[in-house]
């Protein structure tokens, strides 16, 4: 699709010097910005940048700002939610805001429910409506299951089917692929296909430059809250829009090769874990692998295929336990709760954040020094200003973008909350780091950043398994890949051989006789 | 400095608003106007406000915790029970008196017990609270019944209980069915005359303690984070269970304790009334100083100034209504815990511009709250009833359906 500049009066969506003040930081300065009808708009931006606070300017969220915003030529001023979507603006939410208690098809109807005969519920027809549309997204989640039951990025698809059951013209996507697996995000790059054909503008927030090079027709970047530039897609280059994000070079992270794997640190013998009432049986079946000192092991597969469940269990915060032996230094360990297997070295960075690692009520301090509170403690009390400095410590070491270690934590962009949740776990100097999805949502130069801190601490010897939903993220980071399916391991791939393409095939093999270990 | 206040504005606002209180009850009360009054009145508010904010402490933790204790009127009424019932059952005979049922039995002697009678009996007593708080904690923990729940069966059950208790205490004691004991010991029921001071050493103390364990140890910590967030605070290698069990536990014995002084300032204790409906004044005092229902928020001294504020309410109302001043207690406090916590929301939300009369709902509650306002008047006037309530009825209506109207008219102007 072409795109002349078209005269701003013809743009379907104007924003006209937004200006957002948050007490204590400015999050949007004088932003100017106009997106044509039927185009696919990507906005870029470090964490914090601002992306988030205009989309929910847009979508009716954020209802106090200056300056003016222009739907279709008209200039609109919304008082809430309901004044956008009747606008015909829809918005995927970064952060996910379903109703846990509520079954998934109640949530996509949630506020404007199917009736029947006036004022019955018609769970049936809603549930039929789900179904259509999660077979556009081609995934098969059932309709009647509570969402409280779902992994993020199932609740990340429920999102996306919300947003797109409202058939609106203007749809926001914020970091809607964060959770998804590459192949669930070419489910949703189809219906976006589709959806563009229909001439649907859409404003598509993301930290994967692969996606952004992908969809978009014109990239806009914001720093620190001013928008640096808006370019046609064709025109530019990955390189252009990281060095405008960060106003600085980020090399491609290439960690040196030369990190030697020391001995067993973690060995996992015939893991499994019952699944009662499901027609598969196990969530894992007959997991087995080692984890050695000073190693990076990666744990690829799709969503379903078990990564969060097996960290998990490995962390004792499964329920029910799982059967099989754990050996932890030579030493067999069965935790029963996450107390013991803090207190035997290891940690875990939960995927969901906000309902997993978040404590919302409380400061950046509190949450980055939550499981190391002892360090602070003088004579049996906490000591303010010891913790103050740990907190700063580790604020200065991931370069956290917060307007102190008081502030409430939910003033946080969403990839610096994430910043907050690492550090409260690196902080307690583990043995063994578990790291579900830990780059979810952060920016390309905060990743970067990380993967040079997790090569550190795993030459230094802590032994590190991590999940990711970017198969490049495993390839950069790991010295083997541990590949699941349906519960099973199905490959193991050593640094040399790694492929995505390989990854991919263990990854969808779902046939019984793989054995595990193929590929070693 | 400006961050002092900032962040201790709920404790500030409730400091002005305690003195605010007394201070209209002191012009407009002639009870204030002498020095033996003034003293006098203090003593009864604190005394009264000491008793409250023992029990409230202990409801704050458990809703800084996550959870909601119900059980705290019963509580009290069970305890006072116990504890007397185990004081005349220590007691030593009186040879002097004789059963009217059996000549050759003495009734106890209660007007000057030993030391160790009620410091046992105190003891006891405690350790039961304690295994009421930990029957809550196993049925909310294992059996996962929702604290409400949990608490509420206590509520129902522990004051049938109680009241079945004292009769066969009383049976085997005195040889007749009573529903009610009486103490005459002179060091215990001293406490409702010159020794009113030992309630509050009691809440001072206890409140110092509990602030120590909240802002400055891990446990405190770890009870703030179980209330923000239970599920992450349990992935985080917080153990969840052992929390609850420490916050029920104190909540109980907070009020056992409550119930000792309690049945000790009347001198007879009465299952079937003592402490009815306390529970719910101990999570208003709580509310009131800043402790939010869903958990994870409150200081101690919120609740401590909470605590005040409901008393001194209660006070003034005393003071102000001059007949039936019980009456009254109800709708002002009512109105006053609505307003307070009203206030503090709406500064925490910064929500002062927002519309508070839209749509149906608010043309509604314009009306409601005019003729509230205009029954409270003519309830409250002793002459022209009605002519008073009308014109306060009538002046409120006018008031804010201005506002109601100018909401609307500035909300049609900014949704072009
Ligand atoms: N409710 C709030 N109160 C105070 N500050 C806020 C609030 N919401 C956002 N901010 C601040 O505004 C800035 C922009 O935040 P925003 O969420 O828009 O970032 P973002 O570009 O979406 O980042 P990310 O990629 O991490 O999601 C940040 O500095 C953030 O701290
Ligand atoms: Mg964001």
């Amino acid at each position: 699709m072409t795109l002349d500049p078209r005269p701003s009066t013809l743009s379907h969506i104007a924003v006209r010097s937004i200006t957002k003040r948050f007490p204590g930081v400015t999050a949007l300065q004088d932003v100017s910005l106009s997106v044509a009808r039927g185009e696919l708009h990507a906005i870029c931006g470090e964490n914090g940048a601002g992306k988030s606070t205009l989309m929910k300017i847009l979508a009716g969220v954020i209802t106090e700002y200056d300056g003016e915003l222009q739907i279709a030529g008209r200039s609109v001023r919304f008082a809430g939610t309901r004044d956008a979507a009747a606008a015909g603006v829809s918005i995927i939410h970064q952060e996910l805001n379903l109703v846990g208690s509520l079954s998934v098809a109640a949530n996509i109807f949630l506020g404007r429910e199917v009736r029947r005969a006036g004022w019955l519920l018609d769970d049936r027809g809603m549930e039929q409506a789900t179904a259509e549309l999660f077979a556009q997204l081609e995934t098969d989640i059932r309709p009647s299951r509570l969402v409280r039951e779902l992994r993020v990025g199932d609740q990340q698809l429920v999102e996306i089917a919300k947003a797109l059951s409202l058939r609106s013209d203007i749809l926001i996507m914020d970091e809607p692929t964060s959770a998804l697996t590459d192949q669930e995000a070419d489910r949703l790059f189809r219906v976006i296909g589709r959806l563009r054909q229909q001439g649907v503008t859409i404003l598509y927030i993301s930290h994967k430059m692969d996606e952004i090079f992908r969809l978009a027709d014109r990239i806009t970047v914001l720093r620190d809250g001013s928008l640096v530039r808006t370019l046609d897609r064709e025109q530019t280059s990955r390189r252009e829009i990281t060095h405008l994000m960060v106003g600085r070079e980020i090399e491609s992270v290439r960690l040196e090769d030369g990190r030697c794997p020391g001995d067993a640190l973690l060995d996992v013998e015939d893991l499994s874990l019952p699944w009662p009432g499901h027609a598969r049986r196990w969530r894992l079946e007959n997991v087995s692998f080692q984890l050695r000192r000073g190693e990076v092991l990666g744990i690829a597969g799709l969503m379903g295929a078990g990564r969060t469940e097996l960290l998990e269990c490995l962390f004792g915060a499964a329920s029910p336990p799982p059967q099989g032996r754990i050996l932890l230094d030579g030493r067999p360990v069965a935790f029963t709760h996450p107390a013991e297997a803090k207190a035997a070295g290891m940690a875990m960075v939960s995927e969901d954040r906000k309902r997993l690692g978040l404590f919302s009520r409380m400061t950046v301090r509190e949450n980055i020094t939550l499981c190391t509170l002892r360090d602070a403690l003088r004579g049996g009390l906490i000591q303010d200003s010891r913790e103050r400095r740990l907190a700063r410590e580790s604020v200065e070491q991931l370069s956290i973008r917060t307007a102190g270690t008081e502030a409430a934590i939910t003033s946080l962009s969403g990839g610096n909350q994430q910043k907050c949740i690492i550090a409260r776990w690196l902080r307690t100097q583990p043995r063994v780091l578990l790291l579900d999805d830990p780059t979810r949502g952060i920016d390309v130069g905060a990743k970067a950043e990380l993967y040079t801190i997790i090569d550190a601490l795993c030459r230094r010897g802590m032994g590190i398994i991590v999940t990711s939903s970017e198969l490049p993220e495993l390839v950069t980071l790991c010295d083997r890949i541990l590949v699941l399916c349906e519960g099973r391991v199905t490959g193991e791939l050593a640094r040399g051989e790694f492929s995505e393409q390989r990854i991919m095939e263990f990854a969808t093999q779902r046939e019984v006789h793989a054995s595990a270990g193929a590929a070693s | 400095m400006s961050e002092f206040f900032r962040k201790h504005r709920n404790e500030l606002g409730l400091a002005v608003a305690v003195l605010v209180v007394v201070a209209i009850t002191a012009t407009l009360s002639e009870t204030y106007h002498s020095a033996a009054g003034r003293a006098e009145t203090a003593r009864i508010i604190f005394r009264e406000a000491a008793m409250l904010g023992i029990f409230a402490l202990g409801a704050a933790v458990v809703i800084i915790a996550g959870g909601i204790d119900l059980s705290a009127g019963s509580i009290i009424a069970f305890s006072g029970t116990i504890f007397f019932g185990l004081l005349i059952t220590l007691a030593p005979d009186d040879p002097g008196t004789r059963w009217a049922s059996d000549a050759n039995l003495h009734f106890p002697q209660t007007d000057e017990l030993a030391l160790w009678i009620p410091a046992v009996a105190l003891l006891i007593t405690l350790a039961i609270a304690f295994l009421v708080g930990s029957f809550h904690t196993w049925l909310i923990t294992v059996i996962e019944l929702p604290p409400f729940v949990a608490t509420l069966a206590s509520l129902v059950g522990l004051r049938s209980l109680a009241r079945l208790l004292i009769q066969d205490i009383t049976v085997l004691q005195y040889g007749q069915r009573q529903s009610t004991i009486t103490i005459n010991d002179e060091l215990l029921t001293s406490v409702s005359r010159e020794s009113w001071w030992v309630s509050c050493v009691l809440w001072l103390v206890l409140s110092g303690a509990l602030w120590v364990l909240l802002s400055k140890t891990i446990v405190g910590r770890h009870l703030y984070a179980m209330g923000g967030n239970e599920e992450a605070a349990r992935l985080s290698g917080i153990r969840t269970d052992r929390l609850k069990w420490l916050a029920y536990c104190l909540s109980s014995m907070t009020a056992a304790l409550a119930g000792v002084l309690y049945a000790c300032y009347i001198g007879t204790t009465s299952p079937a009334t003592d402490g009815m409906g306390y529970e719910l004044n101990a999570i208003a005092a709580a509310v009131v100083g800043g402790c939010s229902l869903t958990g994870g928020i409150g200081t101690v001294a919120g609740v401590i100034l909470g605590t005040l504020f409901l008393r001194v309410i209660i006070d003034s109302v005393a003071k102000l209504f001059r007949s039936q001043p019980d009456l009254f207690e109800g709708l002002v406090v009512g109105m006053l815990v609505v307003l307070a916590v009203a206030v503090n929301q709406l500064r925490s939300t910064g929500g002062v511009r927002k519309p508070y009369f839209p749509g149906l709902l608010g043309l509604l509650n314009v009306a409601i709250i005019s003729v509230l306002a205009g029954v409270m008047t003519s309830v409250t006037s002793s002459e022209a009833k009605l002519r008073n309530g009308l014109l306060v009825a009538g002046g409120t209506l006018v008031i804010l359906g201005a506002r109601a109207i100018a909401e609307r008219v500035k909300g049609r102007g900014s949704r072009v």
